[in-house]
């Protein structure tokens, strides 16, 4: 492993060592602020040496990661994605957890690391270990306030499914390496292209993978965790698995496959169109029987994988274009979506979940009404958000091979999620009863600094607190929103030289 | 199969089987049906424990299944790699099952039981 070797993966060994350097700070000097501090510094520095690892792209390094743009576009959107949650979390565990806080920011750089490892993989071998690193990290997190009977048991449910689906991961890999004799990507791509694409055994071992990537990637059949999990993770958790891990595992499925042209296999593609299909329906009905705003966005977030994997069935460049595109702005939207919840979570309004507690949050809390108001129409795919151009490049994607089924499934859906995200904005901007005890404190700003200790009764939602990080990173969010729903060739040239390696 | 030393007595049909799976190794099949069965033993374990230490091992069984078969590819392709990745998964399925433990300690805690069944208080 030589010098460029080094400095091709330099955004990989940053990542780690800071998780190394934070597990050190937390040793000497315990500090809240400190930690968060220090694992967002680490995260930009990651960040940052992207610049100095893209010269080297693309890059086999050890034959276990291959580092080329693909890869370094998603590391960055991985480091991004957890700097925003890191913002978020900050002042939800100040204002939450009594405690000890500090390691929530260290399991959340290792699942980074872990995340980021998966996108680069290029071997089972580091595909592996970085969804061990990201899963592992994610049990702890996920129950992270062990305080709370809610937390302890998503923590315990997504150990068992997500150890059983591990296995299954694992011995599909088994099969397939006992089949082909390689462990390495480009070696069993070359080999499916030939004779092994009808062969039963291989097919088998793929089903057997599927199951644990369509886990992570929470598609249809292997979705029955998913509220349960947003609904009893802290909320900035929530949002971390349903953008960064969900991120990493679709980077790596669609670079599995973008050398394997799918469409040779009938079988496969209809497997696909069912999940992508099923996902879409099963997301969006049961989300209209919610009432938790964790759990309609964890439906939510199922059937945007569904439509993701309509991009994913298209041919030629395109595909990989609006992938990327959909995925960042997938991001943005659903760390906006879950930010909000995070930031008006706290003593002041409980866990801020029911529909109802954000009656009359425009009252209270213009400002926040309006980003929530923005990643809800980013989310539904309303124009000038980066969600509907998103979704613009998916159907555009999608009429261009012609997957006319997929489509209409997809506008059937559009029009469904629109109702479910609509009843949530009209809660916010409808009228409380009137004369509610905090009337009078609603009109004293934008509530960005307000603290008022008014009460929860008559339905109104009382002045909260909003912590500054949470805030910037609100904002930050919203500011992508716009930007790239207003003028996508920001994004998309970068995507464009990301995908040329790939291709 | 090699030719037996010289002087050697003539070997019983199912001796000479034994014999030549000692020199030639365990037929890759019968290796991987054992693996497909330790796992199918694991997954049904998973599937009706509703204890979740046993929930656990099963998974552990499951886990040491695809293990197995790992080690069998590898010695199929005479490969060191299919070994590799069983170190990988012994120190993975350690990790797994600290973290795990430390939760079913707090959930004993919080619910006053090891059975699953009390983990209910989000209905999807």
């Amino acid at each position: 492993m030589g010098y460029a070797d080094l400095l091709a993966s330099l955004p990989l060994v940053l990542a780690a060592a800071s998780s190394v350097a934070v597990m050190l700070i937390i040793a000497f000097y315990r500090n809240h602020g400190l930690a968060a501090l220090a694992t967002l510094a680490g995260l930009a520095v990651s960040f940052a040496s992207i610049v100095v690892a893209a010269p080297y792209a693309p890059r086999n390094v050890t034959g276990l990661l291959v580092i080329d743009g693909y890869a370094l576009f998603f590391i960055g959107l991985i480091f991004a994605g957890t700097f925003a949650a890191a913002m978020l979390a900050h002042g939800y565990l100040e204002k939450t957890l009594r405690g000890e806080r500090e390691e929530f920011y260290l399991l959340l750089l290792l699942a980074a690391t872990g995340a980021a490892v998966l996108a680069a993989s290029a071997h089972f071998a580091s595909f592996f270990l970085g969804l061990e690193t990201l899963s592992v990290s994610l049990y702890a997190l996920i129950s992270y306030p062990k305080g709370s009977e809610r937390a302890v048991e998503a923590g315990v449910k997504y150990l068992v499914l997500a150890a059983v689906s591990s296995a299954f991961l694992l011995f599909g890999m088994a099969l397939v390496y006992a089949r082909m004799g390689t462990m390495q990507f480009s070696g069993i791509a070359s080999m499916a292209l030939g004779t092994y694409m009808g062969d039963p055994v291989f097919l088998g071992a793929l089903a057997l993978i599927a199951a644990g990537v369509g886990f992570k990637l929470a598609v249809a059949p292997f979705h029955m965790w998913t509220p349960d999990v947003y609904e009893g993770a802290p909320p900035p958790v929530a949002a971390f698995v349903a953008t960064v891990s969900k991120g990493a595992m679709f980077a790596l499925f669609l670079r599995y496959f973008a050398r394997v042209d799918i469409h040779q296999s009938r079988s496969l593609v209809l497997a696909v169109a069912v999940i992508s299909i099923g996902s879409m329906f099963i997301g969006n009905l049961l989300a209209l029987l919610q009432n938790n705003v964790k759990r309609v966005l964890a439906y939510s977030s199922i059937a945007h994988l569904g439509y993701l994997l309509v991009a994913f069935l298209a041919a030629g460049a395109l595909r990989v274009t609006a992938s990327e595109y959909y995925l960042v702005s997938y991001f943005i939207t659903m760390l906006g979506a879950f930010g909000v919840v995070t930031v008006l979570a706290g003593k002041e309004a409980g866990e801020m979940e029911d529909i109802r507690d954000y009656r009359g949050l425009f009252a209270s809390h213009p400002v926040i009404a309006v980003v929530f108001s923005a990643m809800l129409f980013s989310l539904a795919g309303i124009p000038l958000t980066a969600g509907f151009i998103g979704k613009f490049y998916v159907i555009a994607a999608g009429a261009g091979s012609a997957l006319w089924t997929l489509l209409i499934a997809l506008a059937i859906n559009s029009a469904i999620g629109l109702f479910y995200y609509v009843r949530i904005i009209v809660s916010m901007y409808s009228n409380v009863e009137a004369g509610y005890p905090g009337e009078e404190a609603a009109h004293t700003g934008s509530g960005e600094h307000a603290v008022f200790g008014a009460g929860q009764m008559g339905g109104a939602p009382p002045v909260i607190a909003i912590p500054i990080g949470g805030g910037l990173a609100l904002a930050g969010l919203t500011l992508g929103l716009v930007w790239f729903g207003v003028y996508p060739p920001t994004l998309l040239s970068i995507i464009q030289k990301t995908i040329s390696s790939l291709m | 199969m090699t030719p037996l030393p010289a002087g050697h007595p003539p070997l019983h049909s199912a001796v000479a089987q034994l014999y030549s799976a000692a020199v030639y190794g365990v037929p890759v099949a019968h290796g991987l049906m054992l693996a497909w069965v330790l796992f199918i033993v694991g997954l049904i374990g998973v599937l009706v424990r509703r204890n979740l230490i046993f929930i656990l091992m099963s998974v552990e069984i499951m886990l040491n299944a695809a293990g197995l078969a790992f080690i069998i590819a590898g010695s199929r392709w005479g490969q060191p790699d299919g070994q590799v990745m069983f170190i990988f998964i012994l120190a993975m399925a350690a990790a797994e099952v600290s973290v795990g433990l430390a939760l079913v300690l707090l959930f004993n805690r919080r619910f006053r039981t090891l059975d699953t069944d009390a983990a209910n208080r989000m209905k999807g």
